[in-house]
């Protein structure tokens, strides 16, 4: 009997890395989601290793693979991706599959945040933030720490709080002084968290979302989206229910499979990759006054891609070693 | 090195020289005065820039003071135009109009010596008598002078024609078009815009200049469109918008860290223009192009979604 088609999304963002396998009805055949800890090689290895598990290789094979999130074109090239997408497509692409009423996505990961407009299932408009990371997941985790408390935790304590305490939001380095200010002056700590999700929030109404007509139904995800106490503080802010999705982590990843089933590369896709050696190595190329950083990737000592060459001049030669 | 040998003029190829620089060559030209550009902009240019500037300005001024560094000793005079305006009511951003002085006082130790042409109308200066008196400072006679400046701004427009008209025929092209919006000395900087363009040329869009478009149609544009902006390149630059905009299936808005005229404009343009997608991007001293490629790649993929040519 032949096997039936599966597809593989893999979204490694700059917290967390994300897999799933879908098939071709978009259900999801295998799962996984771990941190990257500034290791997006290893990260991935050792999440294909997780799924390889969950995955029955007698009845499926996997013939499109897509990936995305920020470290898409590292990972895309050692996994051999058919696809290599933006994660604002490929969350537009996931979350309308499985919300296809959807009208705007909220997205809040551990370095940016984004919204997406939809409209009758077409993503219309989206914006980003901008470079600076402000509000998003790494300010967080940094208020969490400070106030002597799991990032996980935030949440719960927030909810306990009647009258949050008011935040200066503007920059995330504002609102760390601020919160010390209010620290010290004896607001109490339930308050003051429920502030910092509140100011999470009201910055990204505020910056991301500016001049952006917010419609119901509206989807909130990404890492932030685990956070009930932010949860309840765009609830009030926006006036409307937030779904947050039990796989709203998964939609990125989800996103990638659905455009590599949708793409027409095929490949075959082999979990042999996780026991391979890949070495990455940056190179100042020298040939001119750009000096371009040029990342190199090896897979067992050969080179396999490169990028980051503004010219010719900077293009790796395939017979480089990964030890000059 | 002989300094009869080296060239009369330095221009720096930074700044407004992408939106007047076919004036100034012109007019060097027609007089027979021999001039020599910077190189192309790279990173160790602004790598020197940025440490010869005002560590508050913009980064294209940043650029600007490193283009000068690489001429200074390599010509006899480096020639910084002072545009300050053309009148009560048409203003330059005073960016320009400081670079000079700026410069000067920058590189007070280098025995460098600089010429400029000193555009200021409000002060008896108009464009005509300002390169009147910069022709008789580099010796010849006033009447010589007003010629070249003549032949020059003739050119200067023949070129913006062109630069029309060529558009124009790109603009009938078929596929996505992006028209992308910003100082032409942001957009033609072949370090700072020129990777940005060259990404939506290997996306697949058909890129159309808002710059590209002759002065005086761009700001007959803009002033129905907002009769009070107040700097007349920032009023070239919506104007080229509303001018090129039908043709176009969304707009970029390229702007350079911190550029106060543009904050204002791509601000009243986000907000009036409804109903067209519109990605403003800003650049800064990063080196790396990783968020420029994500948001323009999404961009492109939001037009295609609207076009319904998405897979």
């Amino acid at each position: 009997m032949s096997k039936l088609n599966a597809f593989l999304g893999i979204d490694v963002g700059s917290i967390s890395t994300k897999a799933v396998i879908l098939d071709e009805g978009n259900a999801i055949l295998a799962q996984e989601y771990i941190w990257t800890e500034g290791n997006p090689i290893g990260a991935v290895k050792k999440l294909l290793g997780l799924l390889e598990k969950q995955f029955d290789p007698e009845s499926w094979q996997i013939v499109g693979v897509g990936a995305t999130g920020s470290a898409r074109r590292l990972v895309g090239s050692i996994v051999g991706a058919t696809v290599v997408k933006n994660e604002i497509t490929a969350h537009a692409v996931g979350t309308t599959t499985f919300h296809p009423d959807v009208r705007t996505i909220l997205e809040i990961g551990g370095q940016d945040s984004k919204i997406i407009l939809v409209e009758n299932g077409i993503a219309v408009d989206y914006a980003m933030n901008t470079l600076c990371a402000a509000g998003t997941g790494a300010f967080l985790s940094s208020q969490a720490r400070r106030l002597g408390i799991e990032v996980e935790e935030m949440g719960q304590y927030a909810l306990r709080s009647t009258h949050p305490t008011m935040i200066a939001a503007r920059c995330t380095v504002f609102a760390e002084s601020d919160l010390v200010h209010k620290i010290q002056m004896g607001h109490p700590r339930e308050d003051i968290i429920a502030g910092v999700c509140r100011a999470v929030a009201s910055n990204y109404i505020n910056n991301v979302g500016k001049g952006k007509k917010i419609c119901s139904p509206v989807v909130f995800q990404g890492g932030v989206s685990k956070n009930v106490g932010v949860v309840r503080a765009f609830e009030d802010l926006l006036g409307c229910p937030v779904i947050v999705d039990d796989n709203g982590h998964l939609m990125g990843a989800t996103g990638a499979a659905i455009l590599a089933r949708r793409s027409l590369k095929r490949t075959q896709f082999d979990f042999s990759v996780e026991n391979m050696e890949f070495v990455t190595r940056e190179r100042n190329c020298g040939g001119c006054s750009n000096n371009c950083e040029v990342i190199c990737v090896y897979r067992n000592g050969r080179l396999i891609d490169f990028w980051g060459n503004r010219c010719e001049r900077g293009a790796a030669r395939t017979d480089e070693t990964p030890h000059p | 090195m002989n300094e009869s040998r080296m060239p009369a003029i330095g221009i720096p190829r930074a700044m407004l020289y992408y939106r007047y620089g076919a004036l100034w060559e012109q007019f060097l030209q027609a007089l027979g005065v021999s001039f020599q550009l910077s190189p192309p902009s790279s990173r160790g240019i602004l790598e020197t820039g940025t440490r010869l500037a005002p560590d508050e300005s913009c980064l294209s001024l940043k650029m600007f003071m490193g283009h000068v560094d690489t001429l200074v000793g390599r010509c006899e005079r480096i020639l910084i135009p002072r545009y300050s305006n053309y009148g009560y009511t048409e203003l330059f951003c005073t960016r320009y109009e400081g670079l000079y002085d700026q410069a000067r006082n920058i590189f007070r130790s280098s025995g460098q010596r600089f010429i400029t042409c000193n555009i200021d109308a409000q002060n008896g200066s108009p464009e005509a008598k300002a390169f009147e008196l910069f022709g008789v400072e580099l010796g010849f006679s006033a009447r010589q002078s007003r010629r070249a400046w003549q032949e020059a701004s003739k050119a200067l427009k023949q070129k913006q024609k062109a630069e029309e008209q060529s558009q124009k025929e790109l603009a009938a092209k078929p596929g996505m078009k992006v028209l992308i919006a910003g100082h032409s000395y942001i957009l033609s900087d072949p370090y700072l815009g020129m990777p940005i363009l060259d990404c939506l040329v290997s996306s697949g869009a058909v890129t159309l200049r808002a710059d590209a478009l002759e002065s005086e149609t761009a700001r007959k544009a803009c002033a129905k469109f907002s009769p009070t902006c107040r700097w007349i390149v920032s009023e070239e630059i919506v104007g080229g918008v509303l001018h090129w905009k039908e043709k176009a299936d969304g707009i970029i808005l390229v702007s350079a860290f911190p550029c106060g005229p543009d904050s204002m404009t791509n601000e009243l343009l986000i907000r009036r223009l409804k109903g067209m997608p519109i990605l403003p991007l800003v650049l800064d001293t990063q080196s790396g192009m990783a968020g420029v490629e994500t948001r323009i790649e999404s961009f492109l993929d939001i037009i295609r979604f609207q076009r319904g040519d998405m897979v």
